[in-house]
């Protein structure tokens, strides 16, 4: 049994030996093991309310039942899973202190942090937490999170502080699903109340930093510091004001006049309407997130992997971001931005990257389209950088001859679309959290196991994706999915653009927000104002 | 009179339950729902289907609409299905927003529009009149949200000023609050009082030509007498049936003049629950906006007769 | 065909008509104008040199200059060439809902005035539902549930003024049925729908096409709203309000995206006006 004792840091070798995470913070380096939702500040200051625009409004505030990224974002600072996503890839233990491991790596024991109270009052125990994981975990109950609950098959409290986890197969991953995106530790039978469900717009219950004070309709969400908070002197401020701002326009003028201390933009290139202007400061951060062109194989010709190759031939990654975020990005071969150093293929290991339209014409040709063919691009509503990478990729695909028109849908179309794997050809855009597993399994592997969304059916994929879950010895589980990127290159299912940059703009006196990589705001729990 | 009130407010009641038939219809006729919102694009669809259950949306689209007629009979308007909160009170809440929002306006509109029409009116013709006539043209040819924006611009790099973000209301904070709805009030009331001092002309301009004010001009009546004995009480009633068509005009207004400040009013509900899906909202916001327009008209048709007694109610 | 084949009947009418125009400066600056908007309508490639759909992003969110009258939008497109094939796009939408809503209304207004009964009661109700809306929010609600597309706005635009042209023609039929040549033609044998083409419409005519144009700048200003708003035309077709609505983001940086097709709207929202209330002055009189 390998037994893991993590102080408030993780012991890295322990990890190195188990799950291959601390690959990432081996190669960050210097700065050492990652401090809980970013670094202490020295010197700071308790108090102040601090107002933070926010572009998108979030769906609502329960993160058991809404998947919006714009309600993850808040709702870190409310609940709190057994697990933190540093941005080095490491799960760090948030309200658990640590965990043993069986021999055959299917049982983790985890031991709970003590002295952790819920917004309600009461202290949580590991009763509250065998509840809150069965909850989600249980399709029934109709969390989309689900599905990355659904290697666990039971959880058990065994005392006041001990939870018993089991899994049906090993799976390196686990702790980083048991993080915060989806779900959280609320009090033991919280959902039995019918009307639970919708409460949590109105009240918290979770064991956060932070406790939801009012939640306005098109107007505010104000969180309040949690007296009772089991972190000793944080977090420093009293008060976040998130305010919803329909446009960016409005927002961009507010944070000029100082009627927002915050903000993170949405288009990158938002940036250039307020650089310059005298106390704004701003700053960069790559990201987790992915803008992509999805190639549904149930719409033809993009069954046939010649076109897919094609198309991938005919794209200018770099054009397409230019002209959708003024160039505030990475452009990506088949990994994420800030994954890109533990988890990504090397760029010159990786088929169909570089523009090379009489290759693909040659391809089209091949494939029995020599004058190209018409094709409808969907973009969703709302999602800005579309529009204008809608407009590039029809000239460049123009060049190999498809004619492309521009659909655009709303988000709950789309949705419903890409669901029932009819998506076709569309934009898409997408996070993840820290972990191979997370980031592919579920979008790529084929059904039953996976969902597949795009109809891709790649039993090599396939196979490299199960071995990539299970195995635990970091260089090698680095060496299956860097196999699984050249497959995916090679095959086209998606063509992975670039990663649009986090860009935090901040007014003089917010002081110490670092801005986490999957673009959710842990940061404001080490935020104070001067 | 009682009587032709219950007629009006009957027929209005019909209408307004073939509106809802409509509405309901229409959201359930397209693709997406607020079940695949909240779950996002990667979900179970054993979640998705136990969602659907929890709101109903498994059921026959008959049963549905039963459902809900039955409950907002019973003066029940639900929970919203993205909030939480109940439908009556997040609707109620945006409607104060735009009731001050379209009252400010209409004072405004008023304060603005009459006199300016009024001084057209007497200088017919010449060059006050010719003035007033140009700044009417522009007020009812400008885009509204145009103006909004071209505002929040040019007091931007003007003044370095723009509106606080955060909705206070007017009982909270009066000076906040002001300052929140200058410019949302400023932008749609020069429309509506273009609008108001054209009309405000016309109907002068044609009464002065008319048979009874030439007969009290002939009696000898001063030029005021005339004016506010005669010409003031015969436009009246065309000038009220004129301020409740204003009225529904700047809660259309609203809509785009809210999304652009960001006010917490009627208008940005009624789009984010049509974004959302979240029927129970969208009903019953429809459902006001309707009930208000048509209480507008019926006021409208009862103070003709409180200013004119003349007027038969048929 | 030489001048003296015209008749001269109406070579003097088209003179009187044009000399009456002197004593009415606004209806001539009105048709100027409107001539102008045409002309762009007719012709986008005389007044714009580049392509409304050309990207060139190394050019984006250029100010205004000798080779960018306008200046270029976020993906460095011509703000003018966009304007000007714009006028097209958001005209023609404009110009088919409300042809639409006026033989849809015409001829439901046509039949309901002269036939009556049920059928007048039915559509008076249905009427009746749209009429409660604030057109703006009718087209919102419209547009936004059945999602934004070309012919949804056109059918939301086209329902929302249905209602009006309707009125007009009801009262037209039912003012007309009463009048003593209805009866007579009635007396002679003619069949119903006869009667109904011949006399009814034929004065209910004009009144419908000075409508037409009285209402052609509101139904602009609720158009362009919903392009602003996002719920009209798609990118990246040129419309109006939709080039509002990506100019208004880059208001701070580039506000020549935002104040010149705004302007647009402005003129040809004026010129119409200035025609329609023209037009409807001179119908009055008669």
């Amino acid at each position: 049994m390998t037994r893991f004792d993590i102080p408030g840091a993780i012991d890295r070798r322990a990890f190195l030996a188990f799950g291959g995470l601390a690959v990432a913070a081996a190669v960050i380096g210097p700065a050492g093991a990652a401090e809980l939702y970013g670094p202490k500040p020295t010197g700071a200051k308790t108090g102040g309310t601090l107002n933070m625009g926010l572009l998108v409004e979030p769906p609502g505030l329960d993160p058991f039942h809404q998947a919006a990224d714009a309600r993850i974002r808040l709702t870190v600072l409310i609940y709190q899973g057994l697990f933190y996503e540093s941005p080095e890839g490491t799960a760090m233990p948030l309200l658990a202190e640590g965990f043993d491991l069986s021999g055959d790596r299917l049982v983790y024991t985890v031991r709970l942090r003590k002295g952790v109270k819920f917004h309600t009052g009461q202290p949580m125990t590991a009763k509250d937490v065998a509840y809150s994981y069965n909850y989600i975990r249980d399709p029934k109950n109709g969390s989309p999170g689900a599905g990355d609950f659904a290697m666990i098959t039971a959880v058990e409290a065994v005392d006041d502080a001990t939870v018993k986890i089991t899994i049906s197969a090993p799976n390196a991953a686990l702790p980083m699903t048991l993080g915060n995106k989806y779900g959280g530790v609320v009090p033991a039978g919280y959902f039995d109340d019918p009307e639970a469900k919708t409460k949590l717009n109105q009240a918290s219950v979770g064991t956060g930093p932070f406790k939801l004070s009012e939640f306005k309709p098109n107007s505010n969400a104000t969180l309040v510091r949690n007296p009772d908070y089991w972190e000793p002197g944080v977090p420093y401020l009293d008060r976040i004001n998130f305010i919803f701002v329909p446009n960016a326009a409005s927002l961009l003028v507010g944070l000029r006049n100082k009627r927002i201390d915050i903000a993170t933009l949405a288009r990158p290139q938002d940036v250039k309407q307020v650089e310059g202007v005298a106390g704004l400061t701003v700053e960069r951060k790559p990201s987790f997130n992915q803008k992509a062109i999805d190639l549904g194989a149930e719409l033809k010709p993009l069954d046939d992997e010649r076109v897919r190759r094609a198309i991938a031939l005919a794209v200018d990654k770099d054009e397409i971001m230019r002209a959708s975020i003024g160039g505030l990005g990475n452009v990506i071969g088949t990994m994420v931005a800030g994954m890109q150093d533990s988890w990504g293929a090397p760029a010159d290991k990786l088929a169909n990257q570089k523009v090379d339209i009489a290759a693909a014409k040659k391809l089209l040709a091949e494939a029995g389209h020599p004058d190209g063919f018409d094709l409808t691009l969907t973009t969703i509503i709302g999602y800005d950088w579309m529009d204008a990478a809608g407009v590039i990729l029809r000239e460049q695909l123009g060049k190999v001859g498809i004619r492309l028109a521009i659909q655009r849908v709303e988000l709950g179309v789309w949705v419903k679309n890409f669901q029932s794997k009819q998506m076709g050809f569309t934009f898409n855009d997408w996070a993840t959290v820290p972990d191979p597993n997370l980031l592919f399994y579920r979008h790529f592997h084929k059904a039953p196991e996976g969902a597949d969304f795009r109809n891709w059916k790649n039993d090599a994929a396939s196979k490299l994706l199960d071995e990539g879950r299970v195995e635990s010895d970091p260089a090698k589980r680095r060496d299956i999915y860097v196999r699984y990127q050249q497959v995916m290159a090679e095959s086209v299912p998606t063509i992975m653009l670039f990663s649009a940059d986090h860009v935090v703009v901040r007014g003089q006196k917010v002081q110490n927000y670092d801005q986490h990589p999957t673009g959710w705001y842990y940061g404001l729990a080490r935020t104070w104002i001067s | 009179m009682g009587v032709y009130i219950a007629k009006r407010l009957a027929a209005s009641a019909v209408t307004a339950l073939l509106t809802s038939i409509v509405v309901f219809l229409l959201v359930r006729s397209v693709p997406g729902d607020v079940v695949g919102q909240m779950l996002g694009q990667t979900s179970d669809p054993v979640a998705a289907k136990a969602l659907r259950e929890f709101f109903g949306l498994d059921q026959p689209v008959w049963r549905q609409y039963a459902n809900w007629l039955g409950r907002v009979l019973a003066g029940d308007f639900g929970t919203s299905w993205t909030r939480g909160q109940p439908v009556m009170g997040m609707v109620g809440s945006a409607l104060g927003v735009t009731i001050q929002l379209a009252a400010a306006t209409l004072v405004l509109a008023t304060a603005i529009g009459v006199p300016l029409g009024i001084l057209a009116a007497i200088y017919e013709g010449r060059a006050p009149d010719r003035i007033v006539q140009a700044f009417n043209l522009l007020g009812l040819a400008a885009p509204v949200f145009w103006i909004g924006l071209m505002l929040l611009v040019g007091m931007s790099s003007s003044f370095d000023w723009s509106p606080p973000l955060m909705y206070v209301p007017l009982h909270e904070s009066v000076s906040e609050n002001l300052s929140i709805i200058a410019l949302p009030v400023l932008s749609l009331a020069l429309l509506q009082a273009a609008a108001y001092s054209q009309f405000v002309r016309q109907s002068i301009v044609s009464a002065l030509g008319q048979d009874y004010v030439r007969t009290a001009v002939a009696k000898g009546l001063s030029t005021r007498t005339v004016f506010f004995r005669h010409l003031l009480r015969n436009i009246g009633i065309p000038l009220v049936t004129f301020m409740g068509l204003i009225l529904i005009q700047i809660l259309g207004g609203a809509v785009i003049i809210e999304s652009l400040f960001a006010l917490p009013g009627l208008g940005r509900l009624l789009l984010s629950s049509i974004e959302t899906r979240d029927y129970p909202v969208l009903q019953a916001g429809l459902l006001v906006v309707v009930v208000i327009a048509m209480l507008v008209n019926l006021v409208v048709d009862l103070s003709y007769r409180i200013i004119d007694p003349r007027v038969r109610l048929s | 065909m030489n001048a003296s084949s015209v008749d001269p009947t109406f070579r003097q009418r088209v003179a009187k008509h044009a000399r009456r125009l002197r004593h009415e400066p606004d209806l001539l600056i009105g048709l100027v104008l409107s001539s102008f908007v045409l002309l762009v309508v007719l012709f986008p490639g005389l007044f714009a040199g580049h392509s409304p759909l050309a990207v060139n992003v190394d050019r984006a969110m250029e100010a205004p200059s000798a080779t960018h009258l306008f200046g270029t939008d976020d993906v460095g497109r011509d703000v003018l060439a966009r304007v000007v094939y714009g006028a097209r796009i958001t005209l023609s939408i404009c110009a088919s809902a409300l042809v639409l809503a006026a033989v849809i209304g015409g001829a439901l207004g046509l039949l309901s005035g002269f036939v009556g009964g049920r059928i007048d009661m039915l559509f008076g109700r249905l009427i009746d539902v749209v009429l409660s809306f604030p057109p703006i929010i009718f087209g919102v609600m419209v547009t936004g549930i059945l999602g934004p597309k070309t012919t949804n706005l056109i059918f939301a635009l086209t329902v929302v003024y249905v209602p009006l042209f309707f009125r007009i023609a009801r009262s037209g039929a039912m003012a007309e049925a009463g009048m003593i040549y209805v009866e007579a033609a009635r007396s002679m044998g003619l069949s119903q729908g006869r009667i109904l083409l011949r006399h009814v419409a034929r004065n209910v005519l004009p009144v419908i096409l000075v409508q037409c144009m009285v209402l052609f700048p509101l139904v602009l200003q609720i158009q362009s709203a919903l392009g602003f708003l996002g719920l009209g035309v798609q990118p990246p077709t040129p419309d109006w309000g939709a080039i509002l609505q990506q100019g208004k983001d880059y208001i701070l940086l580039a506000p020549w995206m935002s104040a010149f097709p705004g302007l647009a709207i402005l003129i040809t929202a004026l010129a119409l006006m200035l025609v329609g209330r023209g037009l409807q002055r001179r119908m009055d009189r008669r």
